[in-house]
């Protein structure tokens, strides 16, 4: 009965997998993360484009006493419901570091480190999330849920049109070009969060590398992730046909897939990126951001898709541009056309309280000013609420 | 300097009154500051519990004030100056000498962030120590700022003195905000120049402020190199006139 689930983000409900949709603070990305309470175990293919955000999770409020308390204990992200809105919950560093091998924003990764716990908070859209991905129907094509957020703040670089050091000619299709070192960190990255699924899932299809090296069919998947990872020269391509075979796969209903793609504007727009002749290369020719675009199209069934627009990894969009249509373009936005937009706000005020009062108990408001009900109002007003503002002015008070 | 108000920039009216004379303590050295201000005018109340303060909880005394400055000329608050309660003045001026070339934003930002590696740094301290020693680190970043600039202020200073053709290296006692110019100089310069081309300047500044707040680090050696210049210099004392 073990349904395995490839989950490329927000984890899918079904058999009691239980993942949270994380709402990160002010920045794009939603993470889910997969918990294996249950059988049946999560792939986690995270691509993103730009940089995921972190997840500010504030503790859970225990029910019985009237004061939010910003704790909570109940750490299975399926098992959140309304009474969990504004609480933080814990993520073990074992899930973490299985979950999100890569992908978090740094932000959160040194929050972790000070305060030697990851926390998360629970937010209404990552419940209106999960309540959806509860009860998709697999049977459907698979259903797109755009996050997008107004004000980001955050400068991230986009990791695959954006300051790429190195680009070859695809070695599968002469007009393309292969990003050989991020391919290859995405595959290992896929390989640290789904190591159990690589070795059940086989590939359909004979793939030669070159004239020694070839996958037979019927062999696991793990071994194309190998493949990639040793010859980096092949990466893109290998990573192309983990995409491929996973999308084929799920139709079939061996397990659930999950798409989680941060920022996934990027996948539109231009990119900064140029040829030795210094004319500008297109997206569509970036092998891996074709595979991409293939895995988000709504043509499979079985699983679900997560994605997140961005501003701060956009390129060559205006800076308060933060809806889906503006940020995707009109490209991106046919593409994508289908989809199920939620918006995340910033904190209300129950979740601003919560967030100051999980701040008060790691004492990392240190300024003595900041206990008063004065400075609260002053944070209050300065960050405007938003939780990406609120870590940044609460990092040095 | 004292800001002293020069009849001449309002027009000689004859009148000396309200002149302030500053003390040239400095011998060479004339009055280039100073402020368009007139001596009537009062300095603003930024505070605003000031101004919270039910009129029945009014002193006599306070309520005299408050109706005399309804009549005063207010000077106009500078706009560095904030009715935040998270404003410090001394943070302020340290930011403003670290500026350079009005950037008053990068100057802040590099404030902000040198507060944030201190806090991170002792926190990881903090972490990892004993229950015993954590009751003795302190995370709060500004009073670990405050108290490592307090350390660091020269008690007594050099001074040049013309005398027969040679300049002698003097000892005198300076005054408090003179002490503090220094020691914020001091660190300034310690991170500016003996650091290394990659290393940032909130990590530096940090480093520099936890070595001086425990009392040891290349400026606090120079406040001692300074206060033995002077113990080695003490003859030379009487060239002192003021």
């Amino acid at each position: 009965m073990a349904t395995r689930k490839k989950k490329l983000t927000p984890p899918l409900p079904e058999a009691g997998h239980s993942s949270a949709g994380i709402m990160l603070k002010g920045m794009t990305r939603l993470i889910s993360r997969v918990h294996k309470l249950d059988p049946g175990r999560f792939l986690h293919i995270g691509t993103q484009a730009p940089q995921c955000l972190a997840a500010h999770l504030d503790n859970q409020v225990a029910i019985e006493s009237p004061r939010a308390i910003s704790r909570t204990s109940e750490n299975d992200p399926a098992k959140h419901g309304e009474q969990h809105e504004g609480q933080h919950y814990n993520i073990s560093f074992q899930d973490l570091k299985t979950v999100f091998p890569h992908g978090l924003p740094p932000r959160f990764v040194m929050q972790v480190k000070t305060f030697n716990e990851a926390c998360l908070m629970v937010r209404r859209p990552a419940l209106e999330l999960l309540h959806y991905l509860k009860n998709t129907n697999f049977a459907h094509p698979a259903v797109r849920y755009v996050f997008y957020f107004c004000s980001p703040k955050f400068k991230r670089s986009h990791l695959w049109v954006k300051n790429c050091r190195d680009l070859l000619q695809s070695t599968y299709n002469k007009q393309r070009f292969d990003q050989p070192l991020e391919a290859s960190t995405w595959l290992k990255n896929f390989k640290t969060a789904n190591e159990h699924f690589l070795s059940q899932i086989k590939v359909q299809e004979k793939y030669v590398w070159n004239k020694r090296e070839s996958t037979e069919k019927g062999s696991p998947l793990g071994e194309v992730v190998e493949q990639g990872i040793m010859r980096v020269r092949n990466a893109t391509d290998a990573a192309g046909i983990v995409l491929k075979e996973l999308k084929r796969q799920s139709s079939l209903g061996i397990f659930r897939l999950l798409v989680a793609v941060d920022g996934v504007n990027a996948l539109w727009g231009r990119t900064t990126l140029k040829r030795e002749d210094k004319s500008p290369i297109a997206p569509e020719e970036l092998a891996f951001i074709y595979n991409l675009r293939k895995m988000v199209k709504n043509d499979w069934q079985g699983g679900a898709i997560v994605l997140t627009v961005s501003q701060t990894g956009s390129l060559f969009k205006p800076r308060k541009a933060y809806l889906p249509q503006e940020l995707l373009g009109k490209e991106g936005f046919d593409a994508l056309d289908p989809f199920i937009p939620i918006l995340v706000s910033n904190y209300n005020p129950k979740e601003f309280e919560s967030c100051i009062h999980y701040y008060l108990e790691n004492n990392w408001l240190q300024h003595e000013k900041a206990h008063t009900e004065e400075g609260k109002k002053e944070l209050l007003f300065l960050s405007n609420r938003n939780p990406g503002q609120l870590e940044r002015l609460c990092a040095y008070l | 300097m004292a800001a002293s108000v020069v009849t001449a920039a309002r027009g000689w009216s004859g009148l000396l009154v309200g002149v302030r004379s500053a003390v040239l303590r400095l011998p060479g050295l004339t009055q280039v500051r100073w402020s368009r201000y007139g001596p009537e005018y009062q300095d603003p109340q930024i505070d605003k519990e000031y101004y919270r303060k039910p009129l029945t909880e009014l002193t006599e005394e306070e309520k005299y004030e408050r109706e005399l400055r309804k009549t005063q000329v207010i000077k106009a608050a500078p706009a560095t100056r904030t009715s935040s309660v998270f404003e410090d003045p001394v943070i302020s001026k340290f930011t403003n000498m670290m500026m350079k070339g009005g950037n008053k934003i990068l100057a802040r930002s590099l404030m902000t962030q040198t507060l944030e590696a201190v806090k991170r740094k002792q926190f990881e301290k903090y972490h990892a120590a004993s229950a015993e020693e954590q009751a003795t680190i302190e995370c709060n970043p500004y009073t670990i700022f405050h108290q490592a600039l307090k350390n660091c202020e020269p008690v007594i200073g050099l001074v040049s003195i013309l005398k027969g053709g040679h300049f002698y290296q003097v000892p005198v006692p300076l005054a408090e905000r003179r002490r503090r110019f220094l020691a914020m100089k001091w660190m300034i310069t310690e991170c500016r120049e003996k650091k290394h081309r990659r290393m940032l300047m909130p990590e530096k500044l940090s480093q520099e402020l936890l070595e001086a707040f425990h009392n040891r680090g290349p400026v606090i050696k120079r406040k001692h190199d300074t206060h033995k210049m002077a113990e080695a210099n003490r003859a030379l004392a009487h060239y002192r006139w003021w």
